[in-house]
């Protein structure tokens, strides 16, 4: 009685996740040298990432797209819909990221000229590979549909919440020593902005996963307690 | 998509940066300590917050179905077994099936579902040496009960086949059948004519109701059946795949009227098309056979009965789980 039935369409969907994975893949492979560019002042290597970001963008609409016709051709159920529902936003997720790390060649423009002390060059590293890092534990609890991983990633967000706290008390005291201008004061710690939202889409990507794997979401439970305002709002007057 | 707006509001800023004292660093570095520190103590919920939360957590959890106040049992099936002489059919099946509901039963071949629904207005009474033990209560009242008149039992609750099966009569006498039969004479016209708008059969018919009723298309012959049925004024319709002999078009209408009658009748529907019981049912009860290698039989056996947006978005059993998305066949 385990004969698969669906082959075809199962195959479509583990299609999906490895087009996802490639898409990861270039993600955080454009972080992670959005990062060098930054650090080796490198306006050339920040440009190329930038207009690479295309080919990014075209794989999370192709992911988009496949995502479409299977939910228009095959009516998915039960776990497999959630797959392809988390697909899509997991998509949206890793997409941002790419985004994210043009950003921060775009803050290597800005910036260039600007000598980094030992301390923030040691700073913007270790938030770089703390962001994505937890870009890849997302991605690895999304192939392994690992719950528990998944709803680790909040947890494991908080060193990068340190990290960018730290950077921008460092960015701070420099200021205050005289050794840094505004300009690019103020475009570090966007910078340093950045690599923490990349660590918010990467606990998002786990958010995700939980859904995929259990039907549920962060969001129900603001939902829930909205309901359950409401209703003590209209026990406490029917009319 | 990349963010283009990010600096466009900082960089008017730059050029007042010399302006800006040198005393202005240490001020803002300590108001970003205090506030780390005010966001690592500072409370993360209100009272009110936390009480709204509280009960949120417990209202979240959705009861079961069987929980439901508002649902009034019809058939009530507790550890219900049938036999072909020594085989056993179907084992221990217990659900419930409520009023206005449509309930769908779904699985593979030979997992006991049409003959779970023939229990429902006695149909297996017909065939020798059928057997059917444990408990099916309509309305409280025992349906096997030897005082039960197996009759008056398919009257009020009707049987839709798979395939359509109009008598080879006009389409007057088709659903005037019923009444007929239980006696009636007046009134006719009206029965006709109501069981035929409630099928929605009554427009495409009106002028040709003397017309054999075998001259209709099948979509109409299933519907003339469904007017046949509802003639009697019954209280469940039991249909066992209504629509696998109809096409898409005339599907989608079927589906579409149990939806209209379902405010009148309590429906059960076999189907073993899935994405119609997702379409249709409210509740879906999922069978499974259990095969027994050294005969090579099969016995029916329910898995689960859910709400049906639970049974496809997220069933409880993994069995449920694999067969809705064709894991196994």
């Amino acid at each position: 009685m385990t004969e698969e039935t669906r082959k075809t369409f199962h195959e479509n969907l583990d299609s999906v996740r490895d087009q996802i994975i490639q898409l990861a893949a270039s993600a955080t492979e454009a972080g992670a040298r959005a990062t060098q560019a930054l650090l080796d002042s490198d306006l050339v290597a920040a440009q190329e990432i930038i207009d690479a970001d295309d080919r990014l963008d075209a794989a999370s609409v192709e992911i988009e797209e496949n995502c479409q016709l299977l939910l228009a051709l095959q009516q998915p159920m039960a776990i497999d819909l959630r797959r392809i529902l988390a697909a899509i936003w997991i998509t949206a997720e890793l997409e941002r990221i790419g985004d994210l790390a043009c950003n921060i060649c775009k803050g290597t423009r800005r910036v260039f000229g600007t000598e980094f002390s030992p301390r923030v060059r040691g700073l913007i590293a270790e938030m770089s590979d703390e962001a994505l890092r937890l870009t890849r534990l997302g991605v690895d609890a999304y192939v392994d549909e690992d719950e528990g991983l998944a709803a680790a990633l909040n947890d494991i967000d908080d060193r990068l919440d340190t990290l960018h706290a730290a950077f921008v008390q460092v960015l701070l005291e420099q200021r205050g020593e005289g050794g840094l201008d505004l300009q690019p004061a103020v475009q570090l710690a966007l910078v340093a902005r950045y690599y923490e939202r990349i660590g918010d889409h990467a606990v998002n990507i786990g958010e995700r996963v939980r859904y995929l794997v259990t039907g549920w979401k962060q969001e129900h439970a603001g939902a829930a307690r909205e309901h359950e305002r409401q209703r003590r709002r209209l026990s406490e007057d029917p009319a | 998509m990349t963010d283009a707006a990010d600096t466009s509001t900082v960089e008017p800023t730059a050029a007042a940066a010399p302006a800006e004292s040198g005393a202005a660093g240490p001020a803002a570095a300590g108001t970003a300590t205090a506030g780390t520190a005010a966001a690592l103590t500072e409370p993360s919920v209100t009272a009110e917050h936390e009480v709204v939360a509280s009960a949120a957590a417990a209202a979240a959890v959705e009861p079961p179905p069987a929980a439901d106040p508002d649902r009034h049992i019809v058939f009530s099936t507790r550890d219900l077994n049938v036999y072909y002489g020594q085989f056993r059919a179907v084992r221990d099946v217990t659900f419930d099936v409520c009023q206005h509901e449509i309930t769908a039963l779904i699985g593979p071949s030979g997992c006991g579902k049409t003959t779970v629904l023939r229990c429902y207005n006695r149909m297996n009474d017909l065939i020798e040496g059928a057997r059917v033990t444990g408990d099916i209560e309509y309305h409280g009242l025992d349906l096997y009960d030897e005082r039960v008149d197996p009759v008056e039992v398919r009257r009020r609750i009707g049987m839709v086949f798979q395939k359509p099966n109009p008598f080879p009569k006009s389409i007057y006498d088709n659903v005037a059948y019923g009444p007929r039969v239980a006696g009636q004479r007046k009134g006719l016209d009206e029965v006709v004519e109501n069981s035929l708008t409630k099928a929605a059969l009554w427009d495409e018919v009106k002028d040709r109701l003397g017309d054999s009723a075998l001259g209709l298309s099948g979509g109409q012959q299933q519907r003339l059946c469904i007017a046949r049925a509802i003639a009697v004024d019954p209280d469940v319709l039991l249909m066992d795949e209504p629509c696998s002999a109809l096409d898409p078009i005339a599907t989608a209408r079927i589906e579409d009227l149990m939806q209209e009658i379902k405010r009148e009748y309590t429906i059960i529907i076999v189907t073993h098309n899935m994405q119609q019981a997702a379409r249709v049912s409210d509740m879906t009860a999922f069978f499974t056979a259990e095969i027994h290698s050294e005969n090579d039989t099969r016995t029916g056996i329910l898995v689960e009965c859910d709400r049906t947006k639970t049974i496809f978005s997220n069933p409880s059993d993994e069995r449920t789980e694999n067969y809705v998305t064709g894991r196994f066949g």
